[in-house]
């Protein structure tokens, strides 16, 4: 107690010396600042790059952690990373490429590109989109600390009880899962129902549901799903953390509880998850094939239809990842036909991209590369996936390397190609500068050849009985050299990421200036300078077809035709609450953490409700931005 | 940011909602869960034990209606989409809650 008051006196005395005590202009250059603006935005399109670029930070953790458990397993009986340490760098290499790393880049994409593509000013609730993403990042950065206190977690990325349980796992390592995937789902969650209720709302005039592109489309199942996934996540999170923390017994079989429960809640969100992250990149890869050859998306109805039956298929097969647990022939049968009907709408979109681009007038851009590099990685993905749907095959397959061949060829395949195509696809969007094509050649090459060295002998690894999470294996199993091919393969995706990071300084040291329209798009995003001005339109665009930009390039004209005349532009306020908000979440979450009488647990959630109170109470309702304000920065960007 | 675009599908209320109805179905909602929790808390003293699952879920379906209804406006013309997504979402709850029951 004493050591608080301390903490709270020398806090108020610092916040009296810095809001003017003695340095008044102090808080004016703050105000002022490139940082402070970054740190209080609710601009979609900075959001966007936030998103993105720490997405892409916690992918290089969760690539380093990748490196090192390949580098264990260069050779049999290696003792690099034993035990313990090899199970830490597992659970969170898979807890942070899934939460940490891929939904965010996908969000970062989301963020950057719909509302652009709706023809809106900025998505539904602004401040709620920055809250989403400072919870996020709470989130991560609470969970990757762990590292400093006391350990990682190493139950796996499933967590499964009872090994999650404080007998099994004992020590704060867990807790940080529990807590730090907590607070980052809130912020998923919020930015997902965010997405619903832009794409629904704020669409321009002319802009059906069936002339949404299919990036858009996408976004929207994605955040359904997001909408459906993350409450049974939420659920059996609060459930283990009552558990570890207050002594409950819901996963303790020992006490009556079950342990199965947390299998099923966990895959009940665990199984959507995987479409939440792969069908926006199915989106991105839609985009890019068509404008890359010069086509309409081929099939678009039918693309939109096997979207929306994936994401409701998604919901009725997650019993595939339990066939071993012994639940029975007739429900193992029935999530068997289920999860095999999955493959349908998605062999119906891969035949759409190859329809697309027959025909087309093909260009062989980086992201064009990636895209076209994605289509025979990833029906590889499924094809496993198809196999391991069977479930007396499964009982084979189960926990082996196969496994992890399958989720990777889809996940990395799928997932991190298509982010990349995305991400040189839109990069003069969303920074207003071009990624060097010849460095981003180098990258698609290295990565892809690295990836299918790497992956490619997992899958005979796995056949051959090497069981996966296990940290060494025994010389003359016939495993030594697929181990040393797979552990090659790694350096090619580590030179092709450190193509794209050398790739992203050139852009932003020697690159020019992004024109508006650099690979003859066809969607509304295109039709603005790059990047876009704050309010992104001037005046809402009229959409008069599918592709609409496309349309009016056809009809020879230079710019959108305009639903509106030239008004004030409304928008909204830049606030700190959000980040103070996430602050709260992570001093809580600290506090859960690190148990004793939950001070800090207290102090944050106070400092939480404090937070809602200053934003219910808020009477700043933004500011307007004239019309001759508007025709002075168009002037600017024509001259 | 909202009154600048035109949005085709809004529910349109007939006149501003009172914040005096959010707070009566805010408090009654507290209420219910508190008293959901004493009468597990003093098991057996207050209401029969036979008894107690019974009530906690009529307090929760009391809650379910009190939240579609004032706070996700269900009543109101124009909520296609939310017919739509809470019929999408009682059907996933729904499968989620047979499956692990009876597989």
């Amino acid at each position: 107690m004493g050591t608080l008051i301390v903490l709270i006196v020398f806090a108020l005395f610092l916040t009296a010396i810095l809001t003017g005590g003695y340095n008044k202009t102090f808080l004016e250059r703050v105000k002022n600042s490139k940082v402070w603006d970054w740190l209080t935005t609710v601009d979609h399109k900075k959001i966007g790059i936030l998103y993105f670029l720490s997405g892409f930070f916690f992918f290089l953790v969760g690539g380093i952690e990748a490196l090192f458990m390949r580098l264990q397993l260069v050779v049999p009986h290696n003792d690099l990373f034993v035990g313990d340490t090899f199970n830490e760098l597992l659970t969170m290499h898979g807890t942070t490429m899934i939460f940490m790393a891929a939904m965010p880049m996908i969000f970062g994409l989301m963020n950057a590109v719909v509302p652009l593509q709706i023809g809106a000013r900025d998505v539904a609730f602004p401040f709620v989109n920055a809250l989403g993403f400072w919870l996020f990042f709470a989130g991560g950065l609470l969970m990757n600390l762990s590292w400093i206190f006391g350990g990682a977690p190493d139950a796996g990325w499933t967590s499964y009880t009872s090994l999650a349980l404080n007998n099994y796992s004992p020590g704060p390592g867990v807790d940080f899962y529990v807590l730090g995937l907590q607070i980052a789902g809130i912020g998923t969650l919020i930015g997902g129902l965010n997405f619903m209720a832009t794409i629904i709302n704020l669409r321009a005039p002319g802009m059906t549901f069936l002339r949404m592109p299919m990036f858009t489309w996408t976004s929207f199942v994605t955040s359904t799903i997001i909408l459906f996934a993350f409450p049974p996540l939420t659920v059996a999170l609060l459930l283990l953390m009552f558990d570890r923390l207050f002594g409950s017994h819901f996963f303790d079989y020992t006490m009556g509880g079950s342990a199965v429960i947390w299998e099923h809640l966990f895959w009940i969100f665990g199984h959507p998850e995987v479409y939440i992250v792969i069908l926006p990149a199915f989106g991105v890869m839609s985009e890019v094939i068509s404008t890359f050859s010069r086509k309409r998306l081929f099939g678009y109805t039918s693309m939109v239809f096997a979207t929306v039956l994936i994401a409701f298929l998604s919901f009725m097969v997650w019993v595939h990842h339990m066939f071993t647990v012994g639940l029975g022939p007739v429900s193992n049968s029935i999530f068997a036909v289920a999860t095999m009907a999955i493959a349908v709408p998605t062999g119906i979109k891969v035949f759409n991209w190859l329809f697309t681009m027959w025909g087309g007038e093909i260009r062989f851009t980086t992201a064009m590369l990636f895209a076209i590099g994605f289509i025979p990685t990833f029906v590889m993905g499924g094809m496993t996936g198809v196999m391991l749907a069977a479930p007396p095959a499964d009982f084979q397959y189960q926990d082996s390397y196969f496994v992890v061949a399958h989720f990777h060829y889809v996940l990395v395949g799928g997932t991190v190609m298509g982010l990349f195509a995305g991400a040189y696809y839109w990069w003069p969007k969303m920074f207003g500068k071009m990624l060097n094509e010849t460095i981003g050649k180098i990258h698609f090459w290295t990565f892809l050849i690295g990836f299918h060295l790497t992956f490619f002998p997992q899958h005979f690894l796995g056949l051959f009985g090497m069981p996966r999470r296990v940290f060494t294996y025994q010389p003359g199993m016939g495993l030594d050299s697929l181990n040393l091919i797979s552990t090659i393969g790694v350096v090619g995706m580590a030179i092709g990421t450190i193509a794209f990071l050398y790739n992203i300084y050139w852009s932003f040291k020697k690159a020019a200036p992004a024109p508006a329209d650099p690979w003859d798009g066809r969607t509304l995003e295109w039709a603005i300078s790059s990047p876009p001005p704050v309010y992104n339109f001037a005046q809402l665009p009229l959409v008069r077809g599918y592709d609409a930009w496309w349309m009016e390039k056809q009809a020879g004209n230079k710019s959108l035709p305009p639903a509106e005349p030239l008004g004030s532009i409304h928008m909204p306020s830049s606030s700190f609450i959000p980040i103070l908000m996430a602050l709260g979440f992570f001093i809580a979450g600290f506090g859960f953490i690190f148990r004793g009488d939950f001070v800090g647990a207290i102090i944050g959630l106070v400092l939480v409700i404090v937070c809602l109170f200053l934003r219910s109470f808020d009477r700043d309702h933004g500011y307007h931005i004239e019309p001759d304000e508007i025709e002075e920065t168009n002037k600017g960007v024509q001259a | 940011m909202t009154e600048n675009q035109h949005s085709d599908n809004h529910a349109v209320s007939p006149k501003p909602e009172s914040a005096v109805k959010h707070l009566i179905s805010f408090l009654i909602m507290i209420i219910l869960t508190a008293a959901a929790f004493y009468v597990v808390i003093k098991s057996g003293s207050v209401v029969a034990e036979h008894l107690i699952l019974p009530l906690i879920l009529v307090f929760a379906v009391i809650q379910v209606f009190l939240q579609l209804f004032t706070f996700m406006h269900l009543g109101q013309k124009g909520s296609a989409y939310y017919a739509i997504f809470i019929m999408l979402g009682i059907v996933i709850a729904v499968i989620s809650a047979v499956g692990i029951i009876l597989m």
